[in-house]
């Protein structure tokens, strides 16, 4: 029951504050707004020049050259001659894409098939797939298309991805837990009214759970909202086909969740002992700051350092890092995933331990 | 053992508490021990229904043996009984039968007093009813009910002084227990205070305060203790502890017998 009623005061504290409220959103909307415009500044200031080889001719052929055209970009079509040295210049870059039209293609009777060869990891090639596929469609067509990537699908887009998310991800969840964590414990401290709070018969241990658990869930909604704002406008910024976030199977989306989901409470548990410790937010924000250097000074090293042992279980922040780190890479590290997030769970109890023990302690709580 | 704390609801046994002094607390006190020995064997005991009284110049211990009777922090030798419970043995049940306020036990300005009440009445385990029942009779008696929707934040300093103390005794405990109650207020709000604690003392209830103010300790208090460096230098109904004199003559009389003729 007074666990009940500390959780319901800190969640009425920041759910009745719109400024908190704002604080937590902002960072997510401000990131998706500004990758998303500096994406656009970045792709679309010059016109494409598309060059394509063409076999076979169709009334579609028009109608994808007006799309480009209108669109301000110009397409070279060249006759397909020899089928090797054309996917060989697709692949070096030389050339967008290679399209294949039958020869009864607009009468869309039997046999008529549309193939296209392109690689999945230029920027043009997705760029005149996707309108291929549009114009395609536009105009009726109800068979498959037959589609060669010249490239492994999605690969560069995985590759930045793997290495750019899980950084991302650490340092928004960081920063998300610090803004909460700190004014909540080092703030309520440093006014005096966690001492009322003491004077009280309440359990110390659940005056720690009171904090950690409310504040976790305040700040996964924050960790969730950058998170979003990121994955939406990556692949804008990066130029990419925005199918590159569902090439992934709902189970790494669930890992990845698990992963970040652990990392919270344990982040937010984190600065809640840093914050027990000191005697003002002043303090305590800049102790807090040394510990997210750390963090991310640990995820970037995850970054650089692909092969791993299995010790990295054990450290927090790396295993989830790693985890991250190679789900994003297309594999499935079911165990390493699950290990990571009850090693994360087992340090958060141990350090909300610790926020009871400081709580009872007179000489952290009323030492001059 | 009932007996023996019938009417004896506080009983402080050679309390003592010392501090171990940081660099940087050395030079604030110009000393070059590293220990402070803050109380020093204190030992009073206070009757049920009255008003007893801390008197100390700044530093004598009042604040620290306060933060002991509260179980805020443990003695390091003695023990104190408050409705016959060690302050040592029992700082759970001490706490529910102990009203503590001081200036530093602050109440979060962003809730309204009708919330804080009830947040405090859950922190002491108090049940639903009897903590509706308890929030009519304390607002309207103290005025609060018109302000109850009102953030503290908002609220003049003397209406925040009279949240406090009733956020205090939320769990309608016997003792409460006040340092430097009228510290820092200005006469109207020091006003509210004293007559909320006699109007406390009308309820039945017993209480402890401190202060260095001799008029509040003769207008209020039934005893008193005179605390000089961590030693109780006297102790007794004020009537017998001024005798023929004023209070203050008594106090400088008993500093100047302590430390000599400085001040
Ligand atoms: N946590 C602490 N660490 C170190 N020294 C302390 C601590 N608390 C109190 N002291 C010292 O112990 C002595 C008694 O302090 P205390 O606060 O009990 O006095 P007081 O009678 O309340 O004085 P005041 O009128 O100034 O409030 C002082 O010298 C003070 O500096
Ligand atoms: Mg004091």
């Amino acid at each position: 029951m007074k666990l009940v009623a500390l959780m319901k005061k800190e969640f009425h504290r920041f759910f009745h504050d719109p400024r908190l409220i704002v604080t937590i959103l902002l960072p997510g909307i401000v990131i998706f707004l500004l990758y998303t415009v500096l994406g656009n500044i970045i792709h679309t200031e010059e016109s494409r020049e598309l060059k394509v080889y063409l076999s076979g001719n169709s009334a579609v052929v028009g109608l994808l050259e007006q799309q480009i055209n209108e669109s301000g970009d110009k397409v070279e079509w060249l006759p397909l001659e020899n089928e090797e040295e054309a996917r060989a210049a697709v692949k070096e870059g030389e050339a967008t894409a290679i399209l294949t039209l039958t020869e009864n293609f607009d009468s869309f009777g039997e046999g008529a098939r549309a193939g296209i060869v392109y690689d999945s990891g230029s920027e043009n090639g997705s760029y005149f797939y996707g309108l291929v596929s549009s114009v395609l469609i536009s105009v009726g067509m109800r068979f498959p298309i037959d589609v060669q990537t010249v490239n492994d699908s999605a690969d560069i887009g995985r590759e930045i991805l793997t290495a750019l998310l899980p950084f991302l991800v650490v340092t928004f969840v960081f920063s998300a837990c610090m803004s909460v964590t700190l004014e909540s414990v080092a703030g309520e401290k440093e006014r005096g009214t966690l001492a009322t709070i003491l004077a009280t018969s309440v359990k110390r241990s659940h005056i720690a759970l009171g904090k950690i658990i409310p504040l976790s869930c305040i700040s996964a909604i924050g960790a969730a909202s950058s998170f979003l704002g990121v994955v939406l406008s990556l692949p804008k910024l990066m130029g990419l086909d925005a199918t590159v976030l569902v090439g992934y199977s709902f189970v790494s989306y669930l890992l990845l969740f698990l992963l970040i989901l652990s990392f919270v409470p344990l982040i937010v548990s984190a600065i809640g002992v840093v914050s027990t410790l000191s005697r003002s937010v002043k303090e305590a924000s800049a102790y807090t700051s040394v510990l997210m250097i750390l963090v991310m000074l640990v995820s970037i090293v995850s970054l650089v350092v692909t092969q791993m042992g299995e010790w990295v279980i054990a450290v927090p922040v790396l295993n989830a890092v790693t985890a991250m780190g190679r789900i994003l890479g297309g594999e499935l590290p079911v165990w390493q995933s699950l290990l990571s997030v009850g090693a994360n769970l087992l340090y958060t109890v141990v350090l909300v331990w610790a926020i009871a023990k400081m709580l009872s302690s007179e000489k952290v709580m009323f030492g001059k | 053992m009932e007996d023996l704390f019938a009417n004896e609801i506080v009983r402080a046994e050679n309390l003592k508490k010392t501090f171990t002094l940081s660099r940087k607390q050395q030079r604030l006190e110009k000393t070059a021990l590293n220990r402070k020995i803050a109380v020093n064997g204190l030992s009073f005991s206070a009757n049920r229904g009255e008003i007893y009284g801390l008197l100390g110049p700044n530093g004598a211990g009042k604040t620290t043996t306060l933060r002991m009777l509260s179980t805020l922090i443990k003695p390091d030798e003695g023990d104190a009984y408050i409705m016959g419970h060690s302050v040592r043995k029992e700082p759970q049940k001490v706490r529910d039968c102990v009203g503590f306020l001081t200036g530093e036990l602050k109440l979060e300005t962003f809730f309204t007093p009708d919330y804080l009440f009830d947040f405090f009445g859950a922190m002491h385990g108090v049940e639903k009813e009897v903590l509706a029942e308890r929030k009519r009779e304390l607002f309207a008696r103290f005025g609060i009910d018109a302000f109850a929707q009102v953030k503290v934040g908002d609220l003049s300093t003397g209406m925040k002084q009279k949240v406090s103390l009733v956020v205090s005794i939320v769990h309608d405990p016997d003792v409460v227990i006040f340092d430097e109650p009228t510290n820092g207020l200005d006469v109207l709000t020091a006003k509210v205070v004293t007559d909320f604690l006699l109007e406390l003392r009308r309820m039945g209830k017993s209480i402890l305060l401190s202060t260095h103010i001799f008029s509040l300790v003769e207008k209020l208090c039934d005893r008193v203790g005179i605390i000089i460096d961590g030693k109780m230098a006297e102790e007794g109904p004020l009537a017998a502890v001024c005798g023929t004199t004023s209070l203050e003559e008594k106090f400088f009389e008993l500093y100047h017998g302590l430390k000599g003729e400085i001040v």
